[in-house]
């Protein structure tokens, strides 16, 4: 239990710190100072004491509930990750729920913006494809998909990213997805105010905030540890970092795709990833 | 895993102590500053090998909340502290060949 605990913390600072790093080098791109570091994290918890307020349009036991299994899904991502190091697909599913409950949170708040967030967010579920295929992929080369075995198997025949590369690149790109101010995240296009958050404010916002930095945690954590094999605590550090660095620049030098092209650009690049590690596991290049 | 823990616990303390005192000394319009802060770059480089070198939880935990609160100053102030402190922390470690972050 205090595994678990320390290990939430840890996700949400570093999470949050590296969520303010992401914001600095996407200003520094634009020319901008941006905020300083730590200030995602200060955001994060000045929202846990303001004031809440509650839209008459919302589905209320609905729209305050789904911000809790928002933040329980992402505690349940670090209890399988990093504390248990268990099985690949519970992490799937505690991402496939997640998107459901970025749907049902534009949903329950009445709002336009939000229930456009909402439809939005059944269209971007079309990362989960490549995500589900680079899981199979690293199942197939590993015969496993318990994270520790994985790291066990990497610690004999090296990092998975040398063998299966265009699997981590189908990984990378639902991190790129999943980080602020993606070219693919169209369920918090500006156009839609916050999206799903639009009407979520106070301490629902703090949770939300909570459980993006541990999210973001979550995901980096799972990439550096699938593919990068066995790594100490610096080669984690190092690796979140370079990967909230590289994001960041991507981010900021590529405008926001609509819908319908970030749906087919993520079905594209899945695809032809998809294709290409098959023919490597399958015509022997991968042993 | 609790060593880590309070890392990031002191680090992220250490920040916002340093955003806190920075606007407090320097309260106007942003300005990318040029001139190298010696104390500053000082507090940064014992923050820094403190941090990474010392192989004691605690002395560790010092060196990270110096670190932050320099690191941590408001945009523009501490970038080049930062960056000499990191460096020489790099370069101390490598000539102790002390472990990383014990």
């Amino acid at each position: 239990m205090a595994e678990i605990l320390i290990q939430v913390i840890i996700a949400f600072l570093a999470g949050s710190l590296l969520l303010g790093l992401h914001r600095k080098v996407m200003a520094r791109v634009q020319k901008r100072p941006g905020p300083p570091i730590v200030q995602q994290l200060i955001h994060s918890l000045k929202f846990f004491f303001k004031e809440t307020a509650f839209p008459k349009t919302v589905s209320k036991v609905f729209y305050i509930g789904i911000v809790f299994i928002l933040a329980l899904i992402w505690v349940v991502g670090v209890i399988v990750g990093p504390v248990a190091k268990d099985s690949l697909l519970i992490l799937f599913g505690v991402y496939a729920v997640y998107k459901i409950v970025e749907h049902n949170s534009g949903s329950s708040s009445g709002s336009p913006y939000g229930k456009l967030s909402c439809v939005r967010a059944v269209l971007s579920a079309a990362t989960e494809l490549p995500l589900f295929a680079a899981i199979v992929f690293v199942y197939l080369v590993t015969g496993t998909m318990n994270i520790g075995e994985i790291i066990t198997y990497q610690s004999v025949h090296g990092p998975l990213i040398y063998s299966i590369p265009l699997a981590a690149l189908m990984f990378f790109m639902l991190i790129i997805t999943k980080s602020p101010y993606s070219p693919f995240a169209i369920t918090k296009d500006k156009v839609l105010i916050s999206g799903f958050e639009t009407e979520h404010f106070g301490f629902l916002r703090g949770f939300m905030l909570f459980s993006e930095a541990i999210a973001w945690y979550v995901l980096l954590w799972v990439f550096l540890t699938i593919f990068f094999g066995p790594l100490n605590a610096v080669g984690y550090l190092i690796g979140m970092i370079v990967i909230s660095f590289v994001t960041g620049f991507i981010n900021a030098t590529t405008p926001l795709l609509s819908p319908n092209h970030s749906v087919m650009t993520q079905i594209t690049i899945g695809a032809i990833c998809f294709a290409g590690t098959a023919l490597m596991i399958f015509t022997g290049v991968v042993a | 895993m609790l060593n880590y823990m309070i890392y990031l616990i002191t680090f992220a303390a250490g920040s916002i102590l340093g955003l806190l005192y920075s606007y407090k000394q320097h309260g106007e319009p942003f300005v990318a500053v040029t001139k190298f802060n010696v104390p500053f770059a000082l507090v940064s480089i014992v923050g820094w090998v403190l941090g990474f070198c010392s192989g004691n939880v605690i002395l560790s935990a010092i060196g990270f909340l110096l670190a932050g609160f320099v690191m941590g100053e408001r945009p523009g102030y501490g970038r080049k502290e930062t960056a000499v402190g990191l460096i020489i922390a790099i370069i101390v470690y490598v000539l102790l060949k002390r472990p990383l972050l014990m």
